[in-house]
């Protein structure tokens, strides 16, 4: 614009003139915001986007994934779930019934267990992501628990284990980190309203920039055991911008032997 | 303290310890080398990069100096992939390659002169033993004589109920990974896991305990210096029983030799109201890689599956079995 300005007051050039100069300059202002607005997604050398840094969602999926009014322990949420209810078979919702049920005692995250996947993703904590070419190693705040996605073109493991938080293998689709997670064990819940899972659940995220501070996640779930067909889910998360923001470790599951440790001095 | 004056209060407790006291026992089963029942004359060979936990008696020192070899791309010496102790595991903390004290199983006891094992981890004083306080010793001297005898839960090592190791101990409680990022080096510990801050984020406040502590590092050369503080103080040494208070501080130097194949971790421990003076533990540490055969306790890592011929390991989930449960799930299995 300074130079716009210097050019008019100079009075060097006719109106006609002056109209092309600003639409090339225009139309290159418009192409260069083009591309800011790409490039602003942060991005790793290799060029995918690159995720590093400090997340959590203001979703109260946790609460229920599914549409719910008010109640004592949870506010009402309209649910994350596409179609908004979880296909479960009929043998399997009853199972769900009782952990709802039971969930004041029965729900995992209460004894500090690892949360699994996805409930880590939109459990209400900040998880940092450590991001590399070949991997992206999460660490859950809640817990401290750590998940590693291999972005190295390696597919699962042919003699799997079940693991917590399942096997993770990601490509790239463009932009959007796409990451098969299966080899589950049947021990962690989807959230707080006892939605469960068996050890045949299959996920497939799908992590995207929305903005270089948001980020849209969306899973589909599976698991013959307990659904009739897959199903998804989808929520924002936020990275945290706060000065100085990071995560503080969290074994909470040593807290019930707190007491014990470390020897003291005997009381006089 | 008597074994046999039970607190009534704590009988069930006992009951359940009891089941929970095999829990060391079974791992340093899996781990120790049954001692022939006839001395050999020459004392068996230990291999760098072989089987088994013990992997030399000595180690070599490193010096902080330059560092030559390569570089992250923020600048940092790239000592990224898979570590681990060179010497023993956790058993014990001044006498390494010693076995666990007051083991009632003689078959696990070590025999041959102190000079023949791997030297104390406290480098400094030289006596090799840990500047305690009175007071601490005998807690010290308490916890040894319970750990295979556990009638109360404080005689359990917090590391059999998948509690984080701490610092110094999971430098020597199975092999581990460290990968580094922008303002970050990172260890993912067998149990537990460590940011280090090479940013210039401001330390925790003080009042907030941690397990690891709060780590603050930068580079020196080939030098890594970090700096912890906001210890619990509950993560001990090892089954020796060893600890540092919530008043510690710990400055570490892991200094790593410029070919990358090994480190010297050199830490300086102070704590005025547990020890009677600062003192320093020396944790020699080797790289494994691709170029290893994978150990079932050092580099633990399975090959990955994929198209190409080249070989690329894979390490599976770090979460504790018992983890997600420690005393609580062991009380409600144990009512089943």
């Amino acid at each position: 614009m300074t130079t716009l300005t210097s050019f008019k007051r100079e009075n060097r050039l006719t109106s006609a003139g002056m109209a092309i100069i600003i639409g090339v300059l225009l139309s290159g202002c418009l192409i260069t915001q083009a591309v800011a607005a790409d490039k602003k997604i942060p991005r790793l050398s290799h060029g995918k986007p690159d995720f590093s840094g400090i997340w959590q969602t203001t979703s109260a999926a946790d609460y229920d994934l599914e549409p719910h009014s008010n109640r004592k322990d949870a506010p009402p949420g309209a649910g994350i779930v596409a179609g908004s209810y979880i296909p479960y078979l009929p043998k399997a919702l009853a199972q769900k019934q009782k952990n709802f049920a039971a969930r004041a005692t029965d729900d995992p995250a209460l004894k500090g267990y690892t949360l699994g996947v996805p409930r880590g993703i939109y459990y209400p904590e900040p998880f940092q992501i450590f991001q590399r070419k070949q991997d992206l190693i999460l660490v859950h705040q809640f817990g401290h628990s750590v998940r590693t996605i291999n972005t190295n073109n390696t597919d699962h493991p042919k003699d799997p284990y079940d693991w917590w938080l399942g096997d993770s293998r990601g490509h790239w689709e463009g932009d959007t980190l796409v990451v098969d997670v299966k080899n589950f064990n049947d021990k962690t819940w989807f959230d707080r309203a006892g939605n469960y899972h068996s050890d045949a659940l299959h996920v497939i995220e799908k992590w995207k920039f929305i903005d270089p501070n948001t980020v849209e996640y969306q899973a589909t779930i599976e698991d013959p055991n307990v659904f009739s067909r897959p199903w998804d889910i989808s929520v924002i998360l936020y990275r945290h911008r706060e000065k100085n923001f990071q995560l503080i470790e969290d074994y909470r599951f040593t807290l019930d032997y707190d007491e014990y440790y470390p020897p003291k001095p005997e009381k006089p | 303290m008597n074994s046999k004056k039970i607190n009534p209060k704590l009988s069930a407790c006992t009951a359940l310890l009891a089941g929970l006291s095999l829990l060391p026992l079974l791992g340093s089963a899996e781990e120790a080398k049954p001692t022939p029942a006839t001395p050999k004359p020459a004392q068996r060979q230990l291999k760098l990069g072989g089987q088994g936990i013990e992997q030399e008696r000595s180690f070599e020192h490193i010096e902080s100096g330059k560092w030559t070899g390569p570089k992250t791309a923020d600048g940092q010496p790239d000592i990224q992939g898979h570590w681990s102790n060179t010497i023993a595991n956790h058993n014990n903390f001044t006498d390494p390659q010693g076995g666990i004290i007051n083991d009632p199983n003689p078959n696990r006891i070590a025999h041959g002169p102190r000079e023949e094992r791997a030297p104390s981890r406290v480098s400094d004083p030289v006596d090799g033993q840990v500047p305690f306080q009175p007071w601490a010793l005998e807690k010290v001297k308490d916890f040894q004589a319970h750990f295979h005898d556990p009638i109360k839960p404080q005689y359990i090592e917090p590391l059999a109920r998948c509690a984080p190791g701490g610092v110094p101990k999971s430098l020597f409680w199975h092999g581990y990974e460290i990968s580094q990022y922008p303002g970050y080096v990172l260890f993912q510990f067998n149990s537990g896991t460590r940011i280090i801050h090479l940013d210039d984020k401001p330390p925790l406040p003080a009042n907030i305990k941690l397990w690891n502590g709060d780590s603050r590092g930068h580079w020196e050369g080939n030098t890594l210096v970090v700096e912890v503080n906001n210890h619990n103080g509950k993560a001990l040494f090892g089954r020796s029983g060893e600890f540092i208070s919530e008043n510690g501080h710990i400055e570490e130097r892991y200094i790593f030799k410029n070919d990358g194949s090994r480190y010297l971790y050199q830490a300086v421990l102070t704590d005025p109201t547990v020890y009677t003076r600062p003192f320093t533990v020396s944790i020699p540490a080797r790289k494994w890689t691709e170029k290893d055969e994978p150990n079932g306790w050092h580099f633990e890592v399975e090959p990955a599956t994929h198209a190409g011929n080249n070989l690329i390991l894979d390490h599976y989930e770090r979460v504790c079995t018992e983890n997600n449960g420690g005393f609580g799930l062991v009380a409600a299995e144990g009512k089943k």
